[in-house]
């Protein structure tokens, strides 16, 4: 019997808070993080609304305390604000205590700096600082900062599968401690808003103009968003062993492939369905056990469609309480799973329901509609938290209730 | 990790001869650049012509290799597809990224953007063998292809399927070339492959390729190699790295001459070529070695193709116990021991 995964620990900056206690009191005054880019050189500025972490790069240098150290790019910065957040939350003073993995998840690695630069980089006339920016160009670069920063050495590496990215990163960190290959893992993922990104999406014709609205009628598409989420996962004999505070578990997870189209989910939500299926399978819970399903929801046409016949197909005429948090922090790729795999936790602590804004009209091919008001003092004990990504890469995961 | 995890099957494309099944091992000529480039294959065998336009070099590249290493092993439908790659397709980054400058953010062709997630080859193959399993991509560095097999070794654990798929893919691009060149990832002057290792001066030669495996935890009646276990370091020191070295060594009851060969990632970089010379001195001073990045030059999953060769070499010569030792650039450095088990 594979051990239980524990969740101990939580961090988190993103459009609507720069760690979890401010995401969490937005969440609860309904303040959605949608704007327009301050942070961005491009036509879409004014156009396309994106959720932008207020602090610009020296401040967030400054909180994560390396404003002297030059050559972290936002993506490595917001990642280690939140990384420092997660340890806190966790009780980690040291995180060379323990041989601990640290997997981390990114669309685009450092392009929100190199894309300043790239023109530059190719210039043979032209020499300065720009090129120390030329390593951070990959993915790697920002995982290895973090972990250097804060001391991770044992296992250390990246998870890339588009939107799905950081859940296959908790998933990956979970199954590394069933192994038995580390007691500590800690995951998610750190994503910064690109030029690169939003013309990629807006030219899949996949952006509103207006701010998103996930499993609406009217829905056009989504809204892009940046941040970062770590969760500090342990195994339960350490978790016994330092008699520490258990935030939540994690108890069941699925990834499954679609195969279907590079960039579209199939009209019936094969994957969707198979990925929650599978992860409630592993947790032992069944459908009557989920209070509430944390949807990816993106408001993409495509996707609202699949996910939601995907939802009713595996729960029936009894789909629970269920909402999509992207009007909020907007689509955060690689951040996406973790930080709404905190809002689950959050959702399960504070027995909360997190309300899918910006929604009026019933879709026409479903019988579901998302929940819109803010539920409190409702009990929640198992979440499902939704992250289906290009490539028909489809991930779930149950994050319950810790019983003890 | 250690277990006996069957090579089943393989295939690479790479600068050697090694798709065609005629793999003799040559030390390339390089013409005016110190970049090793694939032998392409003719990929039009596996890829119908209208698909095959649209697609951009390493998605070819990875999707035929993987196709081909299916096809070797009589498998169409693995328990899961597993890939590794540090840069992805850079062409496609690089042609993305300028279009976006030279169209001014507008009326942008989509193709390079959805080619450039690292997740696409992956996808590709999914699509193709109509595949809906467990899918994974790991994009780190000289922990990318090694990721890709820690998992699919932890799939086969946990008992969720008995056959996974396993690989790697890069290119390097002219434009990516110049880049690195930059900040000294490749040597100054023109260098040999043969000359590669006794160059005495920093950098090494780019290379690319891909590489693809069946992973079984079952013994089958064609298995090319076994590999028993792999220990991945993250910025160790040399002392911390031979205490891994003794360490792994002993888990499996070897001792260093129970090493029939050592294989290598030395690449004539005298920045970082310290990290094999002294684990060779102190630990394999007799042990016959092969240093395989003459012949594929340096690239962030070119652990793949050590991989296999090393399914080559044993089978071929019969050997019982190989290690490969590889680093990218002083950071990522990994133990994979292999046998002839089967």
């Amino acid at each position: 019997m594979a051990e239980r995964v524990f969740i101990t620990g939580v961090g988190m900056i993103s459009a609507i808070g720069n760690n979890v206690q401010e995401n969490l009191r937005h969440l609860r005054e309904q303040k959605s993080g949608l704007g327009y880019t301050r942070h961005i050189d491009t036509i879409h500025k004014n156009v396309l609304p994106v959720g932008e972490v207020t602090a610009d790069t020296p401040t967030l240098a400054t909180m994560a305390g390396v404003q002297d150290t030059p050559g972290y790019t936002r993506t490595s910065l917001l990642g280690l604000v939140a990384i420092q957040e997660a340890l806190q939350s966790a009780g980690i003073k040291d995180a060379r205590e323990l041989p601990t993995a640290f997997i981390n998840a990114s669309t685009v690695g450092g392009m929100c700096d190199t894309e300043k630069v790239y023109f530059d980089i190719l210039d043979p006339n032209k020499e300065g600082d720009f090129l120390k920016y030329i390593d951070t160009l990959d993915c790697a670069d920002c995982t290895q900062r973090i972990a250097d920063a804060v001391g991770i050495d044992e296992y250390v590496t990246t998870i890339s599968t588009a939107c799905s990215s950081s859940a296959n990163a908790l998933m990956y960190g979970a199954r590394l401690i069933q192994q038995g290959l580390v007691q500590r893992a800690i995951c998610g993922g750190t994503e910064a808003l690109t030029r690169f990104t939003m013309n990629g999406f807006n030219s899949l014709k996949n952006i509103d103009k207006q701010f998103c609205r996930p499993f609406d009628q009217q829905r056009n598409g989504l809204n892009l968003g940046e941040g970062a989420a770590y969760l500090v996962l342990e195994s339960e004999s350490l978790v016994k062993e330092r008699k520490v505070q258990v935030l939540a578990e994690l108890s069941g997870w699925c990834n499954t492939n679609e195969a279907f189209h590079p960039t579209a989910p199939s009209p019936e939500g094969d994957g969707a369905y198979e990925a929650m299926k599978n992860a409630l399978k592993m947790s032992g819970r069944s459908i009557a056990d989920v209070q509430y399903v944390n949807v990816h929801g993106t408001a993409t046409l495509n996707n609202d469609i699949s996910e939601g016949i995907a939802l009713e197909r595996l729960f029936g005429t009894q789909v629970p309480k269920f909402s999509s948090t992207k009007p909020f922090t907007g689509h955060t790729l690689a951040a996406a799973g973790a930080i709404e795999a905190i809002f689950a936790v959050l959702a399960i602590r504070e027995a909360l329901i997190f309300p899918n804004l910006h929604f009026s009209q019933k879709m026409e091919e479903l019988n579901i509609t998302p929940e819109t008001q803010l539920l409190e003092n409702h009990p929640v004990n198992n979440v499902i938290s939704n992250s289906f990504g290009f490539g028909g890469n489809n991930a779930s995961l149950v994050i319950s209730k810790y019983e003890g | 990790m250690k277990g006996k995890y069957y090579i089943q099957a393989s295939a690479a494309i790479s600068p050697q001869e090694s798709f065609s099944g005629h793999f003799v091992p040559q030390l390339p000529t390089l013409a005016d650049k110190n970049l090793l480039r694939i032998k392409e294959p003719d990929y039009s065998v596996f890829i119908p012509p209208n698909s095959l336009r649209r697609m951009s070099r390493v998605l070819k590249m990875g999707l035929v290799a993987a196709l081909q290493c299916l096809r070797n092993g009589g498998v169409s439908m693995p328990g899961a597809i597993i890939t590794g790659t540090g840069k992805g397709s850079l062409q496609d980054t690089e042609r993305f990224l300028k279009n976006i400058t030279e169209y001014a953010e507008t009326a942008l062709n989509p193709t390079p953007f959805i080619q450039s997630t690292y997740n696409s080859v992956n996808g590709l193959i999914a699509l193709q063998q109509k595949y809906m399993q467990y899918n994974n991509t790991f994009v780190h560095r000289g922990f990318s292809f090694e990721h890709a097999l820690l998992d699919s070794m932890m799939q086969l654990n946990e008992g969720n399927t008995d056959v996974v798929l396993a690989g790697a893919f890069e290119e390097i691009s002219d434009e990516h070339f110049y880049i690195k060149g930059r900040i000294g990832y490749w040597k100054e002057v023109l260098t040999q492959p043969a000359e590669l290792l006794t160059s005495g001066t920093p950098g090494t030669i780019a290379g690319e390729g891909s590489a693809f495996f069946l992973l079984s935890n079952q013994p089958g009646n064609d298995s090319q190699a076994c590999i028993e276990g792999i220990k991945m370091l993250y910025k160790p020191t040399e002392e911390k790295l031979h205490t891994a070295l003794e360490v792994f060594l002993k888990q499996h009851n070897l001792e260093p001459a129970d090493i029939d060969l050592l294989i290598t990632g030395q690449n004539g970089d005298t920045n970082h070529d310290h990290y094999y010379h002294n684990l060779v001195v102190q630990y394999f001073p007799a042990t016959h070695s092969l240093p395989f990045k003459t012949l594929c030059g340096e690239y962030d999953t070119a652990s793949a193709f050590a991989l296999w060769i090393a399914t080559r070499v044993i089978k071929e010569q019969g050997l019982k116990k190989v290690l490969i030792y590889n680093h990218f650039y002083g950071d990522q450095h990994t133990f994979l021991l292999l046998s002839n088990d089967h």
